[in-house]
């Protein structure tokens, strides 16, 4: 059996082979920077060596020396543009080369172009600048970092979510923890790197560049050049992994345009690994404090969650995942807080679940120390505090199958046969620890629009602005189309990742899916429409079946009563070649201007916990087999279980890839993954793939998962709930539970490590 | 840099240092760069152009390179062959592997000047005369065994060279002699199972 081609159960559709997959595995696929480019120049950036202070000189003359070097953009070049902004389309409002202030540890200080990439590399290196430097404050608990309430500041954040009277339920809690968890500096290391080729002919300017936004960056770039929109067109048709690192544009956009301007060819600059740490953005380092208070019996009747979250100096990013862990179980008061802590930083970005990885993390693992406390199966204890309404406001959930998730997962896992006394399972020289957790990702959706061409040969072409970052979303929107039209995946085919195609919003939030394809729907509805309408009309092919329930399969247009009509027969009778339907789709709830601001490039998202009838989330429950080895403490992670409900599952094949990719993600999250800093000069250590470490395909042994089938109309048209970011939350507290299970040892500060284990 | 996957023996250093005289530079592409004088008495400088030729998926090329150029970035910028893709440049990912002379190789980590003489084989090089993919291609394909699709051009060098060296016996060997190769999505389970389906594919054949 072909473990990655899991049978479709109930409203759930055919695991086909990704529409693209024969061009990923010949190297066909072309990313931004293997667009074949005459006559480029290429570009690489030097960086500052100082976290905090100001440049007070720049030395270019070696490099400027160096045979080949056409031009330095520095201090002084950039003038002529606007500076970046923070937001949602911006990754931070740091202007490198507007102002001579230093941030952050390398903060870019020049571009240099030249006509070899060596020349270029070479020459950059050789760029010396003067500070005027002060002590930089790297984190939490540095001298001189600022502390400020963050809610508000941030539109993932408007408030701190409560219920009920905190204080006084904790305090007459029969039972109560009060435990303090952490989770460190994370960068996203997609495999590709960081790239920008921007060209111009005349006054217009093409920038290749992987995206998960070609839209807003289209906007946002034009704004910083002040030319005309149109005139500015992202190119990003193929992306080589993202989870978030590539939705906010950095600054290094703008100046290489500008180089590219100034040396009039195109530039190409790829940001090596080292620098890409310091230019792009990171998952912040958290910290959380969580108090739980239940009854003897397992009822929580308070719940506790304060949150603090490193950021750069100017900008306020902040995740706050107290909205999902507030709501999470039946608690019967809540109270959070978070806070943001401004440090001499690059600015974190939204990573893989940016929310909901660390502050589900530290909940969780809460959930199994209170179980522990109370003497609890941790699987009972999730099941006995199951709300029937989310607690803060008092909302039903518009579907949420967390239960069955984890009866389908504890069965498959046999959770069963774990005996709950801490270090009772062994096999030889390891310590057996199995553990469990609770996935909770928000499912929202953001207006979309889509291009869908029929041909009377049956050939589909859809268009839509959205970007295939791997998540398969090229393909699932074909097959709506395939399924809508009744074509075969054969003759369909996708484009996606320019700005020129019809708008999609950021591939972020895990939204694409549901907007893509609720707009490939209507799109091939207005299709169906018009062939419909032709084929009954009086000298149409089904004349007289104007009251049948119409369908298209197999490039036929089926009336209820039997008669059918060829595709082609149905074009004939129309005298036209093709039918080609732009569509729109704003989600339920979508403001006036929602469309509007698609096309301004800002994804106006609703779900989640913003709609006013109920609240929206995809579930899943994750369990962990971990081996301490009882000598060395090595840990490893032999098996994890993973049950997910997630609405209509466009295909298998591709849901479960995802799910499972971002399962390791958590065993990576859990075990592998931390940016190390110097705390004296607040700069990144493990700035490669040697030392900043992920998991490798020896870490890894069975995943397994379960797609739970669910109904859920609520969420949009498609009936899709996001999965992309679901099945990395709640990993990490399962391994954390696990190890726990085996050891004893109760580690509450990520990742754990073998010191953690010894002693 | 291990010198196993390093045919010529040298090392970047001794290279950087000059002590290697390399065939003498004559510019065929790249025009605007310098070419060195041609005089054998002269050491060979880092910036200079050497000429190399070798073999490319089964095609001569004759080419002028800058001395500092890797064989990654003479088959990417140079050659115009972009399938094999740069993650690191560091040796650390694996993205850029390719076959030279049958055994798998970091491209990042070998100078082009390096592999005179020796025949390179890219992803582009795998599929047959009549567009069927390589058993190791299909089964990528077949398994899910990516997401993002970055790495798997390295991947599937890299599994060739696995199966081919006799390290893909076991799923425990695959996954030990595959690890060289990250996949950020995570596709190593299908990964596993790609392997040994083209594994027993190719034993068959």
């Amino acid at each position: 059996m072909n473990q990655a081609a899991p049978v479709p159960k109930e409203n759930q559709g055919q695991p086909v082979v990704r529409i693209d997959g024969r061009l990923k595995v010949t190297g066909q696929a072309s990313y931004p920077a293997d667009i074949a480019t005459a006559n480029v120049a290429y570009g690489a950036l030097a960086t500052s060596s100082i976290a905090r202070g100001k440049v007070s000189k720049l030395h270019t003359d070696d490099a400027r020396a160096v045979p080949g070097v056409l031009d330095i953009i520095t201090y002084g070049d950039m003038d002529q543009t606007d500076t970046p902004k923070f937001g949602n389309t911006g990754a931070s409002s740091i202007a490198p080369l507007h102002d001579k202030t230093i941030f952050h540890d390398g903060q870019i200080i020049a571009l240099v172009v030249a006509e070899t990439f060596e020349a270029a590399e070479e020459a950059s290196m050789l760029i010396r600048a003067d500070y005027e430097d002060e002590p930089p404050s790297a984190s939490f608990d540095s001298k001189g970092v600022k502390v400020e309430p963050a809610a508000g500041k941030s539109p993932m954040l408007q408030e701190d979510v409560k219920a009920g009277d905190f204080d006084a339920a904790y305090a007459s809690a029969a039972v109560k923890i009060d435990q303090k968890y952490s989770t460190p500096t994370q960068h996203h290391n997609p495999i590709e790197l960081f790239s920008t080729t921007a060209m111009w002919q005349g006054d217009q300017l093409t920038v290749h560049e992987p995206s998960q936004n070609v839209t807003g960056w289209k906007i946002e770039l034009a704004r910083q050049l002040k030319v005309d929109p149109a005139n500015v067109r992202i190119v990003s048709p193929y992306v080589g992994g993202a989870f978030g690192s590539k939705g906010p544009m950095t600054a290094r956009t703008a100046i290489v345009a500008v180089a590219a301007r100034r040396v009039g060819r195109p530039v190409r600059c790829v940001v090596s690994r080292m620098q890409a740490f310091n230019t792009q953005t990171y998952r912040a380092e958290t910290r959380h404090r969580i108090r739980i208070g239940a009854s003897k019996d397992g009822r929580i009747t308070a719940f506790g969650h304060e949150g603090w979250e490193v950021t750069s100096r100017p900008d306020p990013y902040v995740v706050g995942g107290t909205s999902a862990t507030g709501r999470m179980y039946n608690y019967g008061s809540v109270l959070t807080h978070v806070s943001v802590v401004h440090a001499d930083r690059n600015t974190p970005g939204y990573m893989r679940s940016p929310p909901e990885t660390p502050y589900v993390y530290a909940l969780e693992n809460a959930m199994d120390e209170m179980a522990v406390a109370l003497g609890m199966d941790p699987v009972e204890f999730r099941r006995i505090n199951e709300p029937e309404r989310e607690p803060i406001g008092g909302k039903p959930f518009s579907s949420r199958s967390l239960v069955k998730c984890y009866d389908q997962a504890a069965e498959a896992f046999g959770w069963s046969k774990r005996n709950a006394v801490v270090g009772s399972m062994r096999e030889g020289d390891w310590l057996v620890g199995m553990g469990c957790a609770t996935a909770i990702y928000p499912t929202a959706s953001a207006p979309c629009a889509a291009r869908v061409r029929l041909t009377a040969d049956g050939q589909v072409r859809v268009q839509c602005g959205s970007h295939e970052i791997g998540t398969g979303v090229r393909t699932v929107a074909g097959q709506m189309a395939a399924e809508r039209l009744g074509i075969g995946m054969d003759k369909i085919s996708v484009e996606m990742g320019d700005s020129a195609l019809p708008p999609a919003p950021v591939s972020g939030g895990s939204i694409s899916t549901a907007s893509v394809c609720s707009a490939v729907l209507k799109a091939c509805d207005a299709v169906r429409a018009k062939l419909f309408a032709a084929a009954v009309a009086g000298d149409g092919p089904l004349a007289g079946s104007g009251n049948a329930k119409l369908e298209m399969e197999q490039e036929k247009i089926v009336a209820s009563g039997g008669k059918s009509a060829k595709l082609s027969d149905v074009f004939k009778a129309m005298q036209i070649g093709a039918i080609e339907e732009y569509a729109e789709f704003a989600p339920k709830g979508s403001t006036p201007e929602a469309l509007k601001k698609l096309y301004a490039g800002q994804a106006e998202f609703h779900g989640g916990d913003q709609d006013k009838d109920s609240v929206k989330y995809a579930f899943g429950a994750e369990f962990v087999e971990v081996r301490v080895n009882s000598y060395t403490r090595e840990i490893r992670v032999p098996r994890v279980v993973g049950a997910f409900a997630a609405g209509r599952i466009m295909n298998t094949r591709t849901a479960r890839s995802q799910l499972m990719g971002g399962m390791i993600w958590g065993i990576g999250q859990a075990l592998h993954e931390a940016t190390e800093i110097d705390r004296r000069n607040a700069r990144y250590v493990n700035r490669d793939l040697q030392d900043y470490l992920v998991p490798v395909n020896a870490d890894i042994k069975q995943v397994d998962v379960i797609l739970v089938p669910e109904v859920d109309l609520d969420v949009n048209p498609a009936g899709v709930k996001g999965l992309g970011e679901l099945g990395n939350v709640g990993t990490a507290a399962a391994v954390a539970s696990a190890v726990y299970h085996a050891t004893g040892k109760r580690i509450r500060d990520l990742p754990i490590r073998i010191d953690d284990l010894i002693s | 840099m291990s010198n196993s996957t390093n045919p010529s023996g040298l090392s970047r250093r001794t290279f950087m240092t000059g002590s290697v005289t390399a065939a003498a530079a004559v510019p065929l592409m790249a025009a605007s760069t310098r070419a060195a004088e041609p005089s054998p008495a002269r050491a060979v400088e880092p910036r200079d152009l050497s000429t190399i030729s070798l073999r490319i998926n089964k095609q001569a090329y004759t080419l002028a390179l800058d001395n500092r150029t890797s064989l990654l970035d003479a088959l990417r910028d140079h050659v115009g062959l972009t399938g094999t893709k740069k993650g690191c440049d560091h040796g650390q990912c694996g993205a850029c592997t390719v076959l030279v002379d049958g055994k798998r190789v970091l491209s990042c980590l070998s100078f082009a000047v390096m592999n005179q003489g020796r025949e390179v084989t890219t992803v582009e090089g795998l599929t047959s005369a009549d567009g069927e993919l390589h058993p190791v291609q299909q089964a990528f394909v077949d398994h899910d065994a990516f997401q993002c699709g970055y790495c798997t051009p390295g991947q599937i060098m890299s599994a060739i060279g696995c199966i081919d060296e006799g390290h893909a016996g076991s799923e425990d060997d695959i996954r030990e002699y595959m690890s060289g190769n990250l996949c950020r999505c995570a596709a190593y389970p299908n990964i596993v199972a790609a392997i040994i389906q083209a594994r027993d594919e190719i034993r068959r054949a």
